[in-house]
């Protein structure tokens, strides 16, 4: 041994006089800023989209409901509850969370001998670092998935407004798998939908490439898969939970993809045959999207379905209605063909109440589900609104459909701020196009830029067209001379409802304007023409105040074998009149089995 | 940091240069000219401290990048030099000869990504997972939650819902809206 192996471990003396290096109270050590501590979530801000839950590789969130939190559009109603024996600390929740609600705090001291109580819901049990305002949150302008949508494709102005092509183009299927990946599946959306359709089961399917299944899905709960991927109002992008923080997932260019990637010829083989014939018979009034929609699921079940049609084809609005360069009409016939395909059969140019009676049809089938619509064109009944010169909206745009010469002699005005205002100007601005070489069309509302009901893309479009539109005034009065229209004189509107939200506009008589016209059209609303229902039936099914066909949440009037659906119960859009054209089926079909 | 460029690139035909920061500089080198680099950067342009070594499971590309992290301390910066080794058959020269403590780094990359640095001081043993029986646990084919759901069992009273069927219950219970 040598003498420094015994000296060696005395320097260790010189320590006794320095400040020790260990921390005194290690119980308030201070985290770092950035420190991953205990959650906080912002119960107000959180949508309960469950993304925390299903990123979190530990399985330590459950989402639960949570007292004075409401389920509703856009919000589940449950929130995060952490159990902190299998949290990790990783923050991935935090990095994905699509409102931003949940973040951490750098508070990582807690001691108990309760196991239990190291489960809680953030936000909803206080703790002591709800308000610290350190701790991890995610970095600006970081993000685990991309916050901009894939941009679609479309005919620039210059293009579209020679012809009647479409616009939209579709996504490719490398846009479709990137557009489909940002989805996170929460689920948010298909409360919102009215038809419910399984939006986060399809959109799965696009990203395992596996269209077929993606179709069985649409299929399940909409027939007009590629309508819908084209014209829907998409109130599901409204609330996906991506929208929180960037552009909503395009769920309808996705519905698209799916649809226009299967071929018409292998619909049978992939989606399922109706079953055995159950030998009842329906017939369907109307052979738009909700008859058309019921007849499709009543089919599927085995039974006998007609439906009548007034016009020459099938569709109802979104053949008569819709412009083509918003939904083709290959388009269209793709998906009433394959509803024909299962074996609804359709009878076109068979008006009821004119070519066979109402009472005809109770009597030789079991059930009658009635979805007309709404084609018959509102006046603004100005002053001289009587003139043969001021056509209604509606009007044209079906006998344009029908292949008949319309009216569009230059300078045209079009009065209402609706999609249909939108459509009928878009399409005089093509015809106006191909007649013309330019474009000669004003459109002017009551209602101002900020509230005018059509859809924002179609204001920009049609301006994109060379529309001039006027919003916030509204028609005093049709100026002629005989035959001849020479303009519209129109008074600006101060306010387009009142108080109570009803529709009462009030005017400013000190700002008028002349729009010198020799066409006028008015598209400020459609009514219903149930002239077809004879009296001694009106009278014993129950009607509103305004006479309007009262139905239960089924569609059911209060005549048993008598349903109505579509817009003249709801809506008017398609995608309610296919739910409820669904919802029906269902209800007729129950019946219709003797269930209850 | 432009001479560090300038002698990687000359030297050891380094490639993608990435100045992240002032004081921070990226490349990428071969695996055959690494060793001499990280020496090189050590001895020559004072680099003397390896802050960490890391990796990245670029599994699309069938690649695993290694990274080393060096720091200057009288110019206070660092640099990260980047590698990448086939996922298919994943070894690297080890450069516990350079810095001991490489060893230890190399021993956990060995045992959550399952790179082999052949002669690296106990690399075969376990670092943190004793008894550890699956695919390493960083690779990205491993099913991080599918193995936690199968090994630890939830404590009871647990119970969670699923945002859309729980709003289809409270909203519209029978396929209809209210």
């Amino acid at each position: 041994m040598k003498i420094s192996d015994i000296l060696q471990p005395l320097t260790a003396w010189k320590n006794l006089v320095k400040d020790p290096i260990t921390i005194k109270d290690p119980l308030n050590r201070v985290a770092a800023p950035r420190y991953r501590g205990f959650h906080k979530n912002d119960l107000e801000t959180c949508i309960g989209c469950g993304t925390c839950e299903a990123i979190c590789q530990n399985a330590a969130i459950d989402m639960v409901p949570v007292e004075g939190i409401e389920t509703k559009d856009g919000d589940s109603g449950l929130r995060p509850r952490i159990d902190y024996g299998r949290c990790c600390w990783c923050g991935l929740c935090v990095d994905i969370c699509t409102t931003g609600s949940l973040t951490m705090s750098n508070a990582y001291q807690w001691i108990d001998n309760d196991p239990e109580v190291f489960r809680f819901i953030p936000g909803a049990e206080e703790k002591p670092w709800d308000t610290a305002d350190k701790g991890y949150k995610r970095p600006e302008n970081y993000t685990l998935n991309p916050l901009k949508r894939v941009s679609m494709e479309e005919l620039n102005p210059a293009d579209r407004i020679q012809g009647f092509m479409e616009i939209v183009k579709g996504f490719s299927r490398d846009q479709a798998l990137q557009e489909a990946d940002r989805c996170v599946s929460c689920g948010i959306c298909v409360a919102t939908c009215p038809a419910h359709m399984g939006i986060p089961a399809y959109i799965e399917a696009i990203r395992n490439d596996d269209l077929n299944q993606g179709m069985r899905i649409l299929y399940e709960t909409n027939p007009f898969p590629e309508v819908c991927g084209r014209v829907c109002t998409h109130k599901c992008e409204t609330v996906c939970s991506i929208f929180h923080r960037g552009d909503p997932v395009s769920i309808r260019w996705l519905k698209r993809y799916i649809a226009d990637q299967i071929p018409e010829h292998e619909y049978a083989a992939i989606l399922d045959s109706p079953q055995e014939e159950t030998g009842k018979k329906v017939a369907i009034i109307g052979a738009g999207p909700a008859g058309l929609s019921a007849a499709y699921y009543l089919r599927l079940q085995g039974h006998t379905v007609v439906i009548f049609e007034a016009q020459p084809e099938a569709g109802g609005m979104m053949r008569y209605g819709i412009p083509e360069y918003r939904l083709p009409y290959d388009q269209l016939d793709k998906d009433i063909k394959y509803i024909k395909h299962i074996g609804v059969k359709i009878r076109t140019e068979t008006r009821v109440g004119r070519d066979i009676s109402l009472e005809s049809l109770h009597k030789d089938f079991d059930i009658i589900y009635a979805a007309t619509g709404l084609h018959e064109g509102r006046s603004t009944r100005a002053k001289g609104s009587d003139h043969p010169k001021v056509y209604q909206a509606v009007n044209l745009l079906r006998d344009f459909t029908k292949g008949l010469e319309i009216p569009y002699e230059a300078p045209v005005i079009v009065i209402g701020g609706g999609n249909v205002a939108m459509d009928i100007a878009r399409t005089l601005a093509r015809l106006h196009m191909q007649k013309m070489g330019r474009v000669d069309i004003t459109l002017t509302c009551l209602e101002t830029e900020d509230i005018m009901p059509a859809d924002r893309e179609e204001i920009v479009e049609a301006r994109e067209e060379g529309i001039q539109i006027i919003p916030g005034y509204g028609p005093l009065e049709v100026v002629s001379n005989g035959d001849t229209l020479k303009g519209l004189k129109t008074v600006r509107c101060v306010s387009v409802f009142d108080e109570n939200g009803r529709f009462n506009p009030k005017f400013d008589h000190s700002d008028t304007q002349f729009l010198p016209a020799s066409i006028i059209v008015e598209a400020i609303g459609q009514g219903m023409d149930l002239s077809y229902i004879p009296e001694s039936i009106k009278k014993e099914m129950k009607t509103d105040a305004r006479g309007r066909i009262q139905v239960d949440a089924y569609y059911q009037t209060s005549l048993p074998w008598f349903f109505a659906g579509g817009d003249i119960i709801e809506g008017p859009d398609v995608i309610h009149a296919i739910a409820n054209g669904h919802t029906a089926a269902k209800r007729i079909d129950h019946i219709l089995r003797g269930e209850q | 940091m432009d001479y560090v460029i300038q002698e990687l690139k000359t030297l050891f035909s380094g490639q993608n240069f990435e100045k992240k920061r002032g004081d921070l500089l990226f490349a990428t080198l071969d695996t055959g000219v690494l060793v001499q680099a990280l020496k090189h950067l050590r001895d020559m342009l004072g680099f003397r401290h390896l802050v960490l070594i890391t990796a990245v499971d670029w599994i699309e590309e069938d690649l695993f990048q290694i990274t080393y992290l060096l720091r200057n301390y009288t110019q206070k910066t660092d640099v990260g030099i980047r590698v990448f080794v086939p996922r298919s058959n994943p070894i690297m020269e080890s450069i516990h000869t350079l810095w001991e403590t490489a060893a230890t780094y190399q021993r956990e990359l060995h045992e959550m990504f399952g790179i082999d640095f052949p002669g690296s001081p106990r690399v075969n043993k376990p670092f943190i997972l004793e008894g550890w029986q699956e695919i390493p646990p960083y690779r990205r084919d491993f099913d991080t939650k599918k193995y936690a759901e199968e090994t630890y069992f939830p404590r009871p009273g647990r119970k969670t819902h699923d945002p859309e069927t729980y709003m289809k219950q409270k909203l519209y219970p029978d396929g209809t809206e209210s």
